[in-house]
């Protein structure tokens, strides 16, 4: 039996999550004028459960990655953070770790479920293996009770696993019976970011925000009593490279039918259909989505044995966190929450695809490999970020009593 | 120089399912226009594809039906083009890992030997829309109907077995009769529900080159593959004599013109795997569950009909050719009807009788239990065969039983000597020239008084009777 959420607790949808009857334009002008004709399953078991539901924009075209730095300093922040997220919720598409950042961006809890967890049904989406419909809260509890709602088979999304939804029931952590690895290469790369300026803008001295908040996370889950242990994972760095080569092979497919011809705007002046569907395509979509489909696109035609390479790295990887996974319960990762808060002199800089992976960088591994991943923020003046926490795939339940302990003995919920 | 044919034929066969492949949607694509789409057939935004367990079941069957290897593992890939009518910019189909590997036919070759033509692999795909060109008013118009979008589909690729047009044409013959037995598809190619493409190319007898293929497509018919491969061997032959070189391209197969015409070079794009079909495990129990459903096929079914029967080789070809026809004619024997009886009425009177009336054997009024009845009739000499046809052709118009139809319309043979016996003394009498004739060494006359007889009684007589009743009263006289 699933609990009820609480009373009248209100959810906010961005417009790539299908409410029926309502405009899912997805922040694209692909989608211009095209109204949902089904609900999302996460949106129906939502409103079965006497959510309050309400639409909040998409940020960015498809919602796909934040705006961080540049022209992005100046971009409307995602609404989490506001009145409705940390009394209720926010639900986010989570591409490549958007629901995290976000979180971190406003200071609270941001849940990245499990692959396969929840449906995917009626999400307007562009990565279909790796992107998933994250949670955001003020409040842990409200993040656990919104996955209970909404997780489990509803037979229409066929890549949910067959076994029964994890076990959310609340379960006591005693930290001296718990590992949690810390990834050497993550750490390092954390490390790294403090020497290098990765972007190479007029960053001057880059605040060491990643690396400070993830030596003042250490220190406090030392505090509490649980173990930790150094693990290695020595492909690290190429989940970005994997995340972008698959991601963007998988969107240059997934965003075909997102034509712009039966919904959107029809370009006008062709010669004949062929042609007014190139140009309606062509005009559709915006400049950082139409780089990333190319992208994909000369992967598949002209590098498609770069393409499958990624694939099989990303399977390894995948093999690799397992492994890892029998050594340790849980990880602890650094949340590099890139430079948002600080307005910067290339304000007016079109965002790009580089930039935008690049402040994404600690949060891709989640979504590479299918793991549930957890960002906590920090205790208010003790660190300048939060971290994650992240296990096992389908481990959701776990993760969540975790991260409650650590709020807790900080005197939060 | 002599030159031969190297053809390999890609079969496409519309899968009989109910539902589309990927979605609910009814597997109608003749219907009113668009009327059978849902989101997902449509490929609207946040829509996702579910594989339907009977395309899977049944083209598993077909599989299996064609001694194909059913993988462990399959999956489905995304064939990236874009046309409009697959506005989604990819076709579903298994390019990489395909459902199975293997099998052929074996079929009887023009100069008798068997020949065994392989198959390289069976892979299922979604159909695309359907694009209809008009005129409203002035203005030309493209319309989509997605009825067919996403109705399942399996490709049978073959090796290049091939050497001749009557291989392939044999081959389509057998693989329709065997995919129809499996009950996976009707196999019909006027209606589009099997539609062959051959690849050919042509290379100096007794060499084992692979030379340029041309594809031909647009064959609706067994007949106009032969024909086109036909054509298309004459072709290239003339071109490679003529030191021409062969292009690879495609070609249609233009029936009225009796010719292969190019066509516009096809854009063949990239295949990715596709991220949200999973990936199809099949544990052997599974296979062989699928195989314990495999039908006896029409190769073991006609052997036995030969073996158990009698019948010879044709006969027994000629049956099991049609699963409905072999079926009937098993439920004719199991009632104790004679193989070979049941055999000729089934097939040069019932057959014909429902296909005159446009019926089906299988809900034909006629079902095997009437039909066995009245042979049963026929066999006890209870009426002859004139009553018998006669009774059959009633029978098509009511539901009454054989006999009660013999009763009504008295055609219950008379096989009584002593109710014969005055008829024939009478026909003596009046036959005295016959009667002489027989006696004087014509064998002929016989039958006549035989007829005679017949006619007197009003076709009610069994024939056998008379004959031996006249041989003794001739004899004896």
């Amino acid at each position: 039996m699933k609990p009820a959420l609480q009373q009248d607790m209100t959810v906010a949808v961005p417009s790539n999550i299908s409410m029926r009857g309502r405009p899912a334009e997805a922040g694209s002008n692909a989608l211009t004028g095209y109204t949902a004709v089904e609900d999302a399953t996460v949106v129906r078991r939502l409103r079965e459960a006497g959510a309050h539901l309400r639409s909040s924009a998409c940020v960015g075209e498809f919602g796909f990655g934040l705006p961080v730095g540049g022209a992005a300093a100046v971009a409307p922040r995602p609404s989490a953070g506001g009145a409705e997220a940390v009394d209720g919720a926010e639900l986010l598409m989570d591409f490549m770790g958007e629901s995290r950042l976000a979180a971190a961006h406003a200071s609270i809890y941001g849940l990245k479920p499990s692959y396969g967890l929840v449906s995917r049904f009626g999400l307007i989406g562009l990565i279909p293996s790796m992107e998933c419909c994250g949670i955001l809260s003020g409040s842990l509890n409200t993040i656990g009770e919104v996955l209970m709602t909404v997780a489990g088979q509803d037979g229409l999304d066929f890549s949910l696993p067959e076994e029964d939804a994890p076990d959310f029931s609340p379960r006591e952590i005693r930290p001296e019976e718990i590992t949690i690895g810390i990834i050497t290469e993550a750490q390092s790369m954390a490390a790294g970011a403090e020497r290098s300026p990765a972007t190479g803008d007029s960053r001057g001295a880059p605040t060491p925000r990643g690396a400070e908040g993830f030596r003042a996370s250490m220190e406090e889950l030392r505090r509490l009593g649980f173990t930790l242990r150094e693990v290695s994972l020595p492909g690290y760095e190429l989940f970005s490279l994997v995340h972008r080569v698959v991601g963007s092979v998988e969107a240059s497919s997934a965003a075909g039918r997102y034509d712009s011809v039966r919904y959107g705007p029809r370009a006008p002046g062709a010669k004949n259909w062929n042609e007014m569907y190139l140009m309606s395509r062509g005009a559709a979509f915006g400049t950082l989505i139409k780089s990333y489909l190319i992208q994909g696109a000369f992967f598949q035609f002209e590098r498609y044995e770069a393409f499958i390479d990624a694939c099989r790295i990303r399977a390894r990887l995948v093999e690799d966190m397992r492994r890892l996974e029998s050594e340790v319960d849980f990880f602890v990762l650094p949340m590099d929450d890139g430079p948002a808060q600080e307005v910067r002199s290339g304000a007016g800089v079109p965002p790009s695809l580089a930039g935008l992976y690049e402040s994404h960088a600690s949060t891709l591994y989640a979504n590479v490999t299918g793991q549930p991943a957890l960002y906590l923020p920090p205790v208010p003046g003790s660190a300048p970020t939060g971290f994650q926490l992240t296990g096992p795939r389908l481990s959701d339940g776990r993760l969540l009593d975790l991260g409650r302990f650590i709020s807790e003995s900080w005197g939060g919920e | 120089m002599e030159f031969e044919a190297v053809i390999g034929l890609e079969i496409h066969v519309e899968l009989n399912c109910v539902t589309k492949m990927f979605c609910d949607c009814p597997n109608h694509p003749g219907d009113q226009p668009n009327a059978n789409t849902c989101p997902t057939c449509l490929w609207l935004p946040g829509a996702l594809p579910r594989l339907s367990q009977e395309a899977l079941e049944k083209a598993s069957l077909l599989s299996l039906g064609l001694g194909a290897e059913l993988q462990p593992r399959s999956a489905f890939d995304q064939k990236i083009y874009y046309y409009p009518d697959l506005p989604k910019g990819f076709q579903l189909s298994q390019i990489h890992l395909p459902l199975s590997r293997g099998g052929g036919i074996d079929i009887l070759d023009e100069d008798g030997v068997t020949r065994k033509l392989r198959i390289h692999h069976i892979h299922m795909e979604e159909d695309v829309a359907k694009l209809v060109h008009e005129m409203e008013g002035r203005l030309p118009v493209g319309l989509v109907d997605f009825n067919r979008a996403g109705a399942p589909l399996v490709e049978i690729v073959t090796e290049p077995d091939f050497r001749t047009p009557y291989q392939a044409m044999e081959f389509l013959k057998t693989l329709r009769t065997r995919v129809r037995y499996v009950g996976s598809s009707d196999c019909n190619m006027d209606d589009g529900t099997m539609r062959a493409d051959a690849n050919i190319s042509i290379r100096p007898r007794g060499t084992d080159q692979m030379n340029t293929k041309v594809e031909v497509k647009n064959m609706n018919s067994v007949r106009h593959v032969g024909d086109a491969i036909s054509y298309e061997i004459a072709r290239q032959t003339a071109a490679v004599q003529a030191d021409e070189a062969v292009i690879l391209h495609t070609r249609l197969w233009d029936p009225d013109k009796k010719a292969t015409l190019p066509m516009r070079a096809k854009f063949e794009g990239p295949c990715v795997p596709d991220p949200c079909v999973p990936a199809i495990e099949l544990s052997p129990a599974w296979i062989e569950q699928m195989r314990t459903r495999l039908p006896e096929m029409p190769t073991e079914r006609g052997e036995r009909l030969t073996a158990q029967h009698g019948l010879t080789r044709e006969e027994a070809l000629s049956l099991s050719a049609d699963p409905e026809v072999a079926a009937y004619f098993d439920a004719l024997v199991a009632r104790g009807i004679a193989p070979r009886t049941a055999m000729h009425w089934l097939t040069t009177q019932l057959i014909p009788a429902v296909r005159e009336r446009r019926q089906d054997l299988n809900t034909s009024p006629v079902a095997p239990e009437r039909l066995a009845a009245l042979l049963d009739l026929l066999a006890k000499d209870e009426i002859n065969a004139n009553a018998a046809r006669e009774v059959l052709v009633e029978m098509f118009g009511c539901d009454e039983a054989p006999e009660a139809i013999v009763a009504r319309r008295g055609f219950k043979q008379i096989s009584d000597a002593d109710a014969l016996d005055p008829l024939i003394d009478k026909v003596l009498t009046e036959q005295a020239r016959a009667v002489a004739d027989f006696q004087s060494g014509q064998v002929k006359a016989l039958g006549f008084l035989v007829g005679r007889v017949m006619q007197a009684s009003g076709g009610k007589a069994d024939p056998k009777v008379i004959r031996e009743l006249l041989d003794e009263k001739l004899g004896a006289g």
